[in-house]
């Protein structure tokens, strides 16, 4: 049990991570973004990339020492990928979101599913139509980790887990504590009164959607360096997945996003060794049952960070 | 029955008489399989046909893009060079053949109607099996033939469409592979060392049936009991859960039919979770369909692959060149090996395309839809796999081959060692016969 627990954490946590940033932009911009999970792909595909050029410049793991280097050398390839995602996702909403918030959310939906396809040629064109694999999963398992109290348990999995409470840790102290964060927040609950104390919602907005951006990149950076290749079409299932997750949680709940990602995560991998044919069906039963009993989310507080 | 493998030196070589003889003397089946140093003396039976100067209007539907087309790309560079050498070779009873490639996914019954609102003379493809079975009818309806690529469920012709006229399959159906790997996990453990058995296969049609019919086949041929049986979704990220339930059972065996990425991403995470440490043996239909995307250290363990109809190494190559000759004009023309997945386009063009110029051989001119379609039943044809059928029943038999999954240096790339050969008949129900009821009756 304890062990498909800790699955369920490891999937969670690359859920959470590209739900956060799905959540951060539908919370602050009021934009369902139908294009997040190609930002995720292309996350990942930039990760084969850079996380393959900067692990080639450092010599094969030999020992517990240079793993963790390579680790380290890996882990920066991947945030340096997610880097990526910053200018490619500001200049996305200047040039193409900026101008629809106003509009029905029927354009926004048609908008970011035009950039969905949009995206997905740009990647074929630049990466191919076949899957790519990093291929340094099998070396980051060299990491010792859990055989240092006993255990054998993938480093990979839980290298994933403590980076999922890590990126969490950081969007709540990013919101909670820092000023920009806190503009942001002040950003999304009240526009208008933003605007007229001096706040530049432009450049926030292009803010936001550039950190959404990101951490669906680093998500898809994470995977790619697992044991999943990077492929065109890969955004779809976390996407859809990623949409339950906010809605269990809240619509632009950072919190409830957390939370809905680790039930999501933990119920559908210790409810399928024993109910198989449910797999596909426990995260959305889990939402159903959400939404009769709290329809807002578990923390929703709609369009609104908390 | 007959359960024995053959190995490459049982299977035998063929003479040139003999081949000339059984693809009637074609020069265009004997360039498909390969020969074309058998032509010097070859006559040209066909010149006075009535055949039109148009050429041939062909489509492919296969997954050209995203984690699928690990196969599909394969089944279109086969298509590919089946084309490319019909063409060399003077085309079909003198008409050249062109292809045109669609991405399937999806979109099935649009690309097939695409195809022949544009006046395609034949269609190929799909890969999936739910696809090709949502095709069927509209196949019927247009009465233009379509030859599958794949799509190997095996309940398709034996009890969903037991009587189709214009649609094929030139692969080998899902019980083949199956029972290929129930044969092959009985020869490498022994029956009676074969107490459990378990399953992880992708959740849709193709690996219900995959899945269905190896319990059958192992529990008949051993008295194994199933232990576990998990079904991710197919294209899915992780597949720990099942990975930690095997590990948990510790079953003598476990069968996969996980395909393309999902493939990789089971050895991936097999290796990773200790899987091959807790179980004997991984038998898989078609992991070796991935072997240009396994790296070396994924292929160590005891895993053996099936490589459906065709795999490089057989038969022979010191006895069958075609085979060396086609691996090396694949990698210098696409930069890859080819897997069955190769030969699945390539075998569906060469099935018609033979069928095509022995029909205009027969009739004098060019055949109409329905001629060609009779002509293709019982039909058999050469290819550097080795020689293929397609039945009364509109299915391809072909030897089915399985192996232990290996790296080979010098292609940089996952090889097969050991290959049994598996005859079509050992491996698949006598004509009139399901496969439930076959094995059943063992």
């Amino acid at each position: 049990m304890l062990e498909h627990v800790l699955n369920g954490l490891y999937y969670g946590s690359i859920l959470f991570m590209i739900a956060s940033g799905m959540t951060i932009i539908f919370g602050v911009l009021g934009i369902l973004n139908l294009a997040h999970g190609e930002l995720y792909a292309l996350g990942a595909f930039c990760a084969f990339s850079i996380v393959g050029f900067v692990a080639g410049q450092v010599a094969a793991p030999t020992g517990p020492a240079t793993t963790i280097v390579f680790g380290l050398v890996v882990l920066a390839g991947s945030l340096a990928a997610a880097a990526v995602l910053l200018p490619v996702g500001g200049a996305l909403e200047a040039a193409f979101i900026r101008p629809i918030y106003d509009r029905d959310e029927v354009y926004q939906l048609l908008l970011t599913y035009g950039l969905l396809l949009v995206l997905t040629d740009v990647m074929k064109f630049v990466w191919g139509p076949s899957p790519v694999d990093v291929g340094v999963f099998s070396a980051i398992n060299e990491i010792p980790t859990t055989e240092l109290v006993g255990f054998s348990y993938p480093s990979y999995n839980v290298l994933v887990i403590l980076i999922g409470v890590a990126v969490f840790a950081w969007l709540a102290w990013f919101f909670d504590r820092t000023k920009t964060g806190r503009i942001v927040r002040a950003t999304a609950i009240n526009r208008e009164m933003s605007t007229a104390i001096g706040v530049s919602t432009d450049r926030m907005f292009t803010l936001v959607f550039a950190i959404g951006a990101f951490f669906a990149g680093f998500g898809g950076a994470m995977v790619s360096i697992g044991p999943s290749s990077a492929s065109l079409g890969m955004g779809l299932s976390w996407l859809v997945l990623s949409f339950v997750v906010i809605v269990i949680g809240g619509l632009g709940s950072l919190k409830g996003a957390f939370v809905g990602a680790l039930l999501v995560g933990v119920s559908s991998r210790v409810v399928t060794p024993y109910y198989p044919q449910l797999e596909l069906a426990v995260p959305f039963l889990l939402m159903v049952l959400v939404l009769l009993v709290r329809p807002e989310g578990l923390y929703g507080t709609w369009g609104e960070i908390q | 029955m007959t359960t024995g493998p053959t190995t490459a030196a049982d299977s035998g070589g063929i003479d040139r008489r003999t081949l000339l003889k059984t693809v009637g003397g074609s020069a265009l089946a004997v360039a498909l399989a390969g020969c074309t140093e058998l032509l010097e003396d070859g006559e040209d039976s066909l010149a006075d046909a009535d055949v039109p100067d148009e050429p041939i209007e062909s489509g492919l539907q296969t997954f050209t893009e995203g984690a699928p087309s690990v196969l599909g790309v394969q089944a279109q560079y086969g298509a590919e060079t089946a084309v490319r050498r019909i063409n060399e070779n003077g085309g079909i009873a003198g008409r050249e053949m062109n292809l045109d490639v669609v991405e399937e996914g999806g979109a099935y019954l649009t690309n097939y109607q695409q195809f022949v609102d544009e006046g395609k003379d034949v269609t190929f493809g799909p890969i999936s099996s739910s696809g090709h079975a949502e095709m069927v009818p509209e196949i019927e309806a247009q009465e233009v033939i379509n030859v599958s690529t794949d799509g190997t469920v095996t309940t398709l012709y034996e009890e969903d469409f037991p009587d189709v006229t214009y649609s094929f399959r030139f692969q080998n159906h899902d019980v083949m592979e199956a029972l290929a790997a129930v044969m092959q996990a009985v020869e490498v453990l022994g029956a009676d060392s074969i107490d459990t058995y378990a399953g992880i296969n992708p959740n849709y049609a193709f690996g219900q049936d995959e899945m269905d019919l190896f319990s059958r086949g192992i529990e008949a041929l051993t008295g194994a009991e199933e232990v576990y049986s998990g079904f991710p979704d197919l294209g899915t990220g992780d597949m720990s859960t099942h990975i930690t339930e095997v590990n948990g059972e510790a079953p003598d065996v476990v069968f996969s039919s996980c395909w393309g990425g999902d493939a990789t991403l089971l050895l991936e995470q097999g290796h990773a979770n200790g899987m091959f440490d807790a179980v004997d043996l991984l038998v898989g239909p078609v992991l070796y369909g991935s072997a240009n995307d396994l790296s070396e250290d994924l292929v160590d363990g005891p895993i053996y692959s099936g490589s459906r109809n065709f795999y490089w190494g057989e038969p022979s190559t010191d006895q069958w060149s075609p085979a060396a000759d086609l691996v090396s004009e694949v990698e210098d023309e696409y930069g890859v090996v080819p897997t069955a997945h190769f030969m699945s386009g390539y075998g569906a063009v060469t099935a018609w395309a033979t069928a095509a110029e022995k029909a205009v051989s027969l009739l004098g001119r060019w055949p109409e839809q329905e001629e060609l379609a009779t002509v293709l039943e019982n039909h058999g044809f050469f290819t550097p796999a080795g020689y293929h059928t397609i039945g009364a029943d509109h299915q391809g038999y072909s030897n089915a081959h399985f192996g232990e999954l290996t790296w080979s240096d010098d292609h940089d790339a996952a090889a097969l060692s050991d290959v049994n050969v598996f005859a079509a008949k050992n491996v698949s129900p006598p004509p009139g016969e399901t496969s439930a009821d076959w094995i059943g009756s063992w």
